[in-house]
């Protein structure tokens, strides 16, 4: 039904968005944690920091993207010089972009959920011998897993449809960096590409039905566990 | 032994200042809501951080401004029990007792079967606590608080979000563990009627600094307490070890006399608290016949205060009680402290409590 492209195109997205969530989350996580938990000063700058990436234009996040992770960018040339690898261009470049993207709407999720645990429930956890650490981990984190659950779905559902930022920092190569949208996008390029695109359009539509499906039902079997 | 002596200034104006020692081994710290005593709670439990002072338990430093000496929460040793108990929504109520146990070893030994026995919480221990009812959840937290084998057992208002009849059952719960195992109890409450039945020291509160500190007694005669009408006003609490019945009524003693107990569906047993509000009593220069209230009891005037137009009359019959009258009332009979009187209580005005 597919073409081997197309699979491979299927096959890239789903790895990439993948990757974007397995690397995003524990930040995601801490960011949140300090958001819902910090003193006021730190918040805002933090909260406007994260956020960057939902307001700006994602050209202009691959943008930056690239100009940090490319081979004479900060970050580029210290992994070049100490391991030889590049960034740039490559599908990891896609997964970092769909996480950067990402990233504030895991965070907000994961934010709203630590948002309804009661701080007193960590004191009480203090009180009973546990480290912030270890209270962290025993009690805000498992009655938050829903909100995280969430994050995470959230996360996959927009690194499925990232274009912008990937189309910039990660090219359009297909095999490659080529991810679902960029390889509808150079489809409709073609003469008669709008009508040949319809199988991507519509497999892009039932992906992002399903991982929200999926979400769904996570989040209503976590109910279910404590309720 | 506990001393705490702090002074923290509060954005707004607001200074708590204050020096006391606990040495026995159930304290109370009681004042009405505002007065600071959360604020003590949390600096005592290591959850908030005071400016300036020290604290110390058993020759323990936990807190010392001078010295930079600031123990984390759980290195206090310092068990709590949260006024609405703050049990883990997502563990079982076994989960939840063994959470201290497990993370405090090296503190004092507590069996956990003897606290099961105890605290009665077999039936408990697989549910969660959302099925859990108010007294049921409480008597986890207390459960929970004593596994972690603390120094102190710290009690924020442990009772205030109970009704009556489950208030009593807590309580007796509470003495049950205070005499088993002896750990110091330190709590706080804005209700007479608690502090007198289970406090040996009492360290009064009002505005953050202490007013009074004593045993409670005495200390409960503050006249800035007198005036109070909600529960931290005046309320008679008297302790019954001995109950005899004669033909079909209770009577429990007090000192050489005897109470008169309103009628009963089964047979009390001691210790027995009987609380009545200071209203309930009449005074009188000598015995009456020939009147329906059943109890006349003895006693001397050991203080008289008067505020707002009302005479706080404190008056001895074994045990101090507080009587209320009006300024001619006390004149004409010449109220004074070592004034023989008769307190005449209804035996309907008496309410029990085990």
């Amino acid at each position: 039904m597919l073409s081997p492209e197309e699979w491979s195109a299927v096959g890239l997205s789903l790895r990439v968005s993948a990757w974007a969530v397995v690397l995003g989350l524990p930040p995601a996580v801490a960011v949140a944690y300090a958001l819902a938990r910090g003193s006021l000063r730190t918040r805002w700058a933090l909260d406007t920091f994260v956020n960057l990436p939902l307001v700006l234009p994602p050209v202009v996040t691959g943008y930056l993207l690239l100009v940090l992770l490319g081979r004479h960018g900060p970050l580029g040339a210290f992994v070049y010089n100490t391991f030889g690898l590049r960034i740039a261009f490559t599908w990891q470049a896609a997964a970092i972009a769909a996480g950067v993207v990402g990233f504030p709407l895991m965070v907000r999720a994961i934010r709203l959920a630590f948002q309804t645990v009661d701080p007193r429930l960590e004191a009480a956890a203090r009180s009973l011998g546990a480290s912030p650490i270890n209270a962290f981990f025993t009690v805000t984190l498992p009655l938050s897993t829903r909100g995280i659950v969430a994050g995470a779905v959230l996360g996959f559902a927009r690194g499925l449809g990232e274009f912008g930022a990937t189309i910039v920092v990660a090219g359009n190569i297909p095999g490659i960096t080529q991810t679902l949208p960029l390889a509808i996008y150079s489809r409709i390029q073609h003469p008669g590409g709008i009508a040949g695109s319809w199988r991507l359009v519509a497999l892009s539509v039932a992906l992002a039905c399903l991982a929200l499906a999926a979400g769904e039902w996570l989040e209503h079997r976590e109910r279910r566990r404590h309720a | 032994m506990l001393s705490f002596r702090i002074r923290h200034n509060y954005p707004g104006g607001f200074t708590l200042d204050l020096d006391f020692r606990a040495e026995r081994r159930v304290t109370a710290l009681f004042g009405s809501s505002g007065s600071g005593k959360t604020s003590v709670i949390e600096m005592l439990a290591g959850l908030r951080t005071p400016q300036h002072g020290s604290i110390t338990l058993d020759g323990r430093t936990l807190y010392d401004s001078a010295r930079r000496i600031n123990l984390p929460p759980q290195r206090r040793g310092i068990g709590v029990v949260f006024q609405d108990g703050l049990l883990f929504p997502h563990l079982t109520v076994e989960d939840n007792l063994r959470f201290g146990a497990k993370r405090r070893r090296g503190a004092r030994p507590i069996a956990f079967e003897r606290v099961i026995q105890v605290l009665e919480l077999a039936p408990l221990l697989r549910r969660f606590p959302r099925t859990l009812s108010g007294g049921e959840a409480q008597r986890v937290a207390l459960g929970r608080a004593l596994l972690s084998g603390p120094e102190l057992l710290l009690l924020d208002e442990p009772l205030a979000a109970l009704d009556e009849a489950l208030k009593h059952r807590i309580l007796t719960y509470l003495e049950r563990v205070i005499g088993e195992w002896g750990i110091p109890v330190f709590f706080v409450s804005h209700a007479q009627a608690e502090v007198r039945r289970l406090a040996e020291w009492v360290v009064v509160l009002n505005a953050g600094s202490i007013i009074a500190q004593g045993a409670p007694g005495d200390a409960l005669a503050q006249p800035a307490l007198l005036a109070r009408h909600d529960r931290s006003g005046p309320m008679n609490l008297v302790r019954i070890d001995e109950i005899r019945q004669e033909r079909d009524w209770w009577l429990g003693r007090i000192g050489d006399q005897f109470l008169r107990l309103p009628p009963l569906a089964q047979a009390p047993s001691a210790p027995l608290f009987v609380e009545f509000p200071p209203a309930a009593v009449l005074l009188s220069g000598h015995d009456i016949a020939d009147i329906s209230a059943r109890n006349h009891l003895a006693g001397a005037v050991r203080n008289v205060v008067e505020i707002a137009q009302t005479i706080y009359v404190a008056i001895d019959i074994g045990q101090p009680i507080w009587a209320i009258v009006t300024p001619e009332a006390a004149r004409e009979l010449a109220l004074e402290p070592g004034r023989p009187v008769t307190c005449l209580i209804k035996t309907h005005s008496l309410r029990m409590t085990e």
